[in-house]
């Protein structure tokens, strides 16, 4: 009896233990994606402010990976390619970096004339991250004279699986209804190429540039969270940056950003 | 006598109604209910995990992976690209399982109304089948005849969509993307071999493989064939052709000019509309109609390649080599073929199917090896043999990142070293002999024309024999598959050697291992004990005795007739 009350015990705190445990791993996964309001107002924004900053890396900087070209090596072993997910240039600025705002209720209408494109040159995506508004149409470009496919590994949205053979210069994909991010997109073909976006419901994200630098502009005034995602880095979903806009203002908000613990 | 057959003429009476239904309304499964939770809990969630995550127990030693419900990603569908399953299709898995997975059918072990129950449960894993509860079906009305001609042009849109960059020149599923490709969780996953269709995991009939087509396999590298995947999307074949013809001329004259960018903008507009209906839109009727034309197009190219890689693979499963079917090494006179011979043409290979080994650590749940054929002739001396398997990979040293052990594809041909006397008389265990030992011929990639013989006696208990007979290999790897040709001398001075003679039935198994798949040690494809025997040497004599008792039987004859015409006179 009393062998069968402890087992009882222990099964009971290893509960208490495990329990917690998997939540929060749960909450990390959530944590990894892009935050969006509930809803979004378009409006005329006169005299808004901007929010500029710079992304720096902090830490070693780890040697960039060199991908292992499998095939077609006439077209994507031309160049050396390298592992793109983290892309740190002079002084530490770090590229590819998502920086927007969280709790944006309403602002300038998300420009749906905009046509963001993603380039296959030499087996690789270019830009690495991309920005698509909802509803806008992605066009792929293929230049390679080699098959690909595009893969996008969407969970919101449905996924996308398209082959964009040689003979099809430029593919446009359909815009997608919900807000999601970030997704990666991926060639089966060429497994090594990768790259991710973000399907956005208001106009107020940017990716940082080879200086590390963001800019968000007509933002109406007001306090906002500002976030961020990475790659390699992760987010600050947890503790994200408040930064008040004052009409017709500039502010700057600048991070500092180290490898994700794994 | 009846009541044995109640069953099946209810079960009979039920799919006959269940189909009768499918017609008129694809979703007709029951409202989810208790019994569903109970049955899955009891026969499915050991697999796909009692939330329907395909986080099961079991799961981790699967691949591939059983599905994970919650994201309404179903592979096997009659429905186009983006649509849920219809309720008949997750019944049909249910009930025939999926070749090629760990994915039983369930057809014996649960009553169809337990798996109509089923099919209602795992629905509520996923909201999608709430908000479509009308998914569109794939149209097969427009079939195109499995003929030579549409072989033909299905084998160049093989080429065309780029099929060869997975599956390969000839279909074995060896294109140079295969080792690198994974599924929507991550996790390794191989193209199918075209050349296997009894591998296929939704069937292998021309219907089953068009639809693969047109509605993708959802959660795998492999694309639904969407409009504008195919070249000129939105024209005719004519205009397609005509298109062609301009984009190949050097110049083009003002009209051609004109001609051409219409084509284009005509092509424009069908994309325009295709992504339209992606996106939601519902479209007016001259729209719907330019879209069925452009997709009536799509449809037939789809059909010819269906017809295609149908033609890659035989009819059905070869037979295993017993009976019928047993290696019987075929006599001849002078010189035994070497590797390459037009003579191996003339023999029927006999199949050896292969399994993974899991009887003992390291196991190989997941094998990726079919089977080896094989071919034999003998003559007065010596015996050949030619070993076909196929391999999606050439791995001739590759070293596997968990266990830093060198890997690479190989196989052993095992026989008994003393040939039992009779058919009662007990083998050597199957996996590699025990008590009574075993002779092996081992080869291996990275030295494709070296047989090594050993002896074993357990699976961890192999040498090489000291005393190696003059055996003669050669060994190649071409569009997914190896051929190996051994030869040896019927006899050899080695007591641990088999010793050949014709018209003894010889036991023979297999072992194989794909290097890419993480096949080493015990980790590997096996086969139990088959047979196969030296035909007798056609004997001389059939040129004597049948002419012979021809030429009694006819004497017989006319010596009868002359007695009853004798007998009338």
């Amino acid at each position: 009896m009393k062998t069968y009350m402890l087992a009882c015990l222990a099964l009971l705190l290893a509960c208490c233990y495990v329990m917690p445990t998997l939540a929060d791993h749960h909450e990390a996964g959530e944590m990894e994606m892009l935050q969006f309001p509930e809803s979004y107002k378009a409006m005329a924004v006169s005299n808004g402010g901007t929010i500029s900053g710079t992304v720096t890396f902090e830490g070693d900087v780890p040697e960039m990976k060199v991908l292992e070209i499998t095939k077609d090596e006439a077209v994507c072993g031309l160049t050396e390619k390298h592992d793109e997910s983290l892309v740190v240039g002079e002084g530490n600025a770090l590229k590819n970096t998502i920086v927007y705002l969280i709790d944006i209720s309403q602002g300038k209408a998300l420009d749906k004339k905009t046509k963001p494109e993603i380039d296959q040159k030499g087996c690789k995506f270019t830009p690495h991250v991309q920005i698509v508004p909802v509803g806008v149409r992605l066009t792929m470009l293929n230049n390679d004279r080699v098959n690909h496919n595009v893969h996008i590994f969407s969970s919101v949205n449905k996924p996308v699986n398209k082959q964009q053979t040689k003979n099809r210069k430029k593919m446009q994909l359909a815009g997608v209804k919900k807000a999601e991010g970030p997704v990666q997109m991926k060639c089966d073909i060429h497994g090594w190429m990768s790259a991710w976006l973000a399907y956005v419901p208001h106009p107020y994200f940017a990716v940082t540039d080879e200086m590390g630098k963001f800019t968000l502009e007509d933002v109406p005034p007001g306090t906002y969270q500002l976030g961020y995602w990475h790659e390699a880095c992760g987010t600050n979903s947890k503790e994200p940056a408040t930064v008040t806009v004052e009409a017709g203002g500039t502010v700057t908000q600048d991070f500092t950003l180290s490898m994700k613990k794994m | 006598m009846i009541r044995r057959y109640q069953n099946t003429i209810f079960l009979t009476l039920l799919l006959a109604l269940a189909s009768v239904f499918s017609v008129a309304d694809a979703q007709n499964a029951p409202e989810a209910s208790e019994e569903g939770k109970r049955v899955y809990e009891k026969s499915c969630a050991h697999c796909h995990g009692t939330e329907g995550r395909g986080d099961g127990s079991a799961a981790e030693n699967l691949l591939p992976r059983p599905r994970d419900f919650t994201r309404g990603l179903y592979k096997i569908r009659s429905t186009e690209t983006g649509q849920v399953p219809t309720d008949q299709d997750l019944f049909d898995i249910i009930t025939e399982g999926m070749p090629g997975t760990s994915m039983p059918g369930w057809d014996t072990s649960l009553s169809a109304n337990e798996r109509w129950e089923v099919v209602a449960y795992i629905k509520t894993f996923y909201d999608g089948f709430k908000e479509n509860t009308a998914p569109r079906q794939i149209d097969l009305s427009g079939k195109i005849a499995y003929a030579e001609q549409s072989i033909e042009t299905g084998k160049a849109l093989y080429t065309e969509l780029g099929c060869v960059e997975c599956h390969g020149n000839v279909g074995r599923g060896d294109g140079t993307s295969a080792p690198t490709l994974t599924d929507e969780w991550g996790f390794q996953t191989w193209p199918a071999n075209l050349a296997q269709g009894w591998t296929f995991r939704g069937g292998s009939e021309t219907e089953d493989i068009f639809k693969r087509f047109i509605g993708g396999i959802a959660g795998s590298p492999m694309p639904a064939f969407e409009g504008d995947s195919f070249l000129h999307f939105g024209l005719t074949s004519e205009e397609s052709k005509r298109l062609t013809e301009l984009e190949n001329k050097d110049e083009m004259t003002e009209a051609e000019d004109e001609e051409s960018a219409a084509f284009y903008e005509k092509m424009d507009a069908a994309v325009d509309i295709a992504l339209r209906i992606t996106e939601g839109e519902t479209l007016n009727a001259a729209d719907r109609q330019s879209f069925n034309n452009a997709m009536k197009v799509v449809y037939e190219k789809s059909w010819h390649l269906a017809n295609y890689v149908k033609s890659l693979s035989p009819e059905k499963r070869p037979e295993p080599a017993i009976g019928n079917n047993a290696l019987r090494s075929q006599y001849i006179g002078g010189e035994l073929p070497t590797l390459g011979d037009a003579a191996w043409e003339t023999l029927k290979a006999s199949y050896f199917p292969l399994v993974g080994q899991v009887i003992l650590e390291p196991r190989q749940f997941n094998p990726t090896i079919d089977s080896v054929n094989v071919k034999s002739f003998y003559n007065d001396n010596e015996v050949a043999f030619l070993f076909t398997w196929d391999d999606r990979t050439h791995t001739t040293a590759s070293e596997d990142e968990e266990t830093g052990k060198m890997l690479e594809d190989a196989v052993a041909i095992q026989f008994p070293v003393k040939v039992p006397q009779g058919p009662t008389a007990p083998k050597p265990y199957f996996l590699w002999g025990g008590r009574l030992p075993v002779y092996l011929w081992y080869w291996k990639a990275s030295a494709p024309e070296q047989v090594t013989e050993l002896t074993a006696k357990g699976i961890s208990n192999a040498e090489v024999q000291a005393v190696q007979s003059d055996l003669q290999a050669e060994g190649t790897y071409t569009d997914g598959q190896y051929n190996l040709w051994v030869k040896r001398a019927l006899k050899t001075d080695d007591k641990k050697d088999l010793q050949l003679e014709p018209e003894v039935f010889v036991p023979i198994a297999f072992s194989a291992w794909d290097g890419a798949n993480g096949d080493v040690e015990a980790k590997r494809v096996i086969s139990s004990w088959y047979t196969f025997v030296l035909e007798p040497v056609p004997s001389s004599r059939r040129f004597i005795y049948p002419p012979l008792v021809a030429l009694l039987s006819v004497g017989a004859l006319f010596g009868l007739r002359g007695f009853a015409r004798r007998r009338n006179s």
